[in-house]
């Protein structure tokens, strides 16, 4: 009797739903196999990716090359002055007033903030041009690489808490050089493979 | 509560595999759904070619981005979405139409001849409606789908989708009236 009433019911509520009963209507097979053209696209997508991988490598190199001969010029930009000789002139750890100036030069340049901010802009706007145009890590670099940028990323929300950290910015830039580190190595790499093909 | 003929059950294991961008696991999960897929691709645009290319445009762009689907509703519900959407959209850009053929039922119908005939006619009445008509018609009675989904859908009105959807249901009624008087008088014209 429930039975009865529950499968009427059912079968008021279905007329309501689909009072045509369009449902009757067979599930179509389609006239072709699509999976091929599907699966062409995956698998180009894949390709797209990887070369696009290993075209932000290949510049890479070049700007790792720049970047260190710019590195160079900048922490020896006095390469041939005036010898310093005799004891540092310093008073209670600064430099003396009378110091003289070619001293003061070959003094380590002290990282500030501004110039360490600078320099990691320096580093992204080289990596951005290595990604963009060359290309590519292989997939074993590629684990290093996501590791390095996710560090960059935590790095970047601490600076949003404190962006006046010297020591946060000097963590940012020695993580981008070491990705730049990781693009070159990964080409030397690339570069003998085929030069010893 | 209408059941859609997406309503198919898919392993969790399937679905991260294909998430983790397996090809295996993307063709398992492609066999499993082509054919909903592409009955209510050729039901709302009711031409063959363009629901194989609905179909499987609609797959790729499913794989592609299938790690966007946050796992809190059914899969096929989330499917359903993009190949209905994909629909939609090729529907707005190129209205087309052809009809069925007999083989086509031959080939998917258990039922027996009454059975592929009504079908038939139902399949014909849903070829003479408006593109639009059709559409609401098979999402609100087949697929489940609400009017305030559907207005989303065409981006119109509430209102769009319950007038569409009674205007559908009415020409359909006339429609299959007149094959059966067809059918009727064509039986009485041949008998001696």
């Amino acid at each position: 009797m429930n039975t009865a009433k529950v499968y009427s019911m059912k079968q008021a509520r279905q007329r309501q739903d689909d009072p045509l009963n369009l449902q009757r209507l067979p599930l179509l097979s389609p006239p072709r196999d699509g999976w091929p053209t599907i699966e062409a696209a995956l698998r180009g997508d894949t390709r797209r990716r990887i070369a696009w991988r290993y075209a932000t490598g290949a510049l890479a190199a070049a700007a790792t090359v720049t970047l260190a001969v710019g590195l160079y010029w900048q922490e020896a930009p006095n390469v041939g002055a005036e010898p310093v000789t005799g004891p540092e002139p310093s008073v209670g750890g600064r430099l003396a007033a009378d110091e003289p100036l070619s001293r003061a030069r070959r003094a380590p340049t002290p990282r500030t903030l501004d110039s360490m901010v600078a320099l990691s802009q320096q580093l992204e706007t080289r990596l951005r041009g290595i990604r963009a145009e060359t290309g590519s890590l292989p997939s074993s670099d590629v684990v290093y690489q996501v590791e390095l940028e996710d560090l960059v990323a935590q790095v970047d929300e601490e600076l949003s808490r404190q962006p006046d950290s010297l020591a946060l910015w000097n963590q940012r830039v020695s993580l981008l050089m070491d990705l730049e580190r990781l693009y070159e190595n990964s080409l030397r790499r690339e570069y003998h493979r085929i030069a010893s093909l | 509560m209408t059941q859609s003929p997406f309503d198919i059950e898919l392993d969790e294991m399937t679905l991260a595999q294909a998430r983790r961008g397996q090809l295996g696991a993307c063709e398992r999960i492609f066999r499993a759904y082509q054919r909903p897929a592409f009955s209510v691709a050729f039901r709302i645009c009711h031409c063959h070619d363009t629901a194989q290319e609905i179909t499987q445009d609609a797959f790729i762009t499913a794989f592609r981005k299938i790690r966007q689907f946050r796992g809190d509703a059914p899969f096929w519900g989330w499917l359903r979405r993009v190949v209905v959407n994909h629909a939609i959209s090729t529907l707005r850009r190129a209205p087309r139409g052809d009809q069925l053929e007999y083989q086509d039922y031959h080939a998917s119908t258990d039922g027996g001849q009454e059975q592929l005939g009504l079908a038939m006619d139902l399949e014909a009445a849903l070829a003479a409606l408006n593109a639009e008509d059709r559409a609401v018609v098979w999402l609100h009675d087949v697929e489940g789908y609400g009017h305030q989904e559907i207005a989303e859908l065409f981006g119109m009105s509430e209102s769009f989708s319950k007038t569409r959807l009674s205007r559908a249901r009415a020409r359909l009624r006339l429609l299959l009236d007149g094959a059966g008087q067809s059918v009727a008088r064509a039986a009485t014209d041949a008998s001696p």
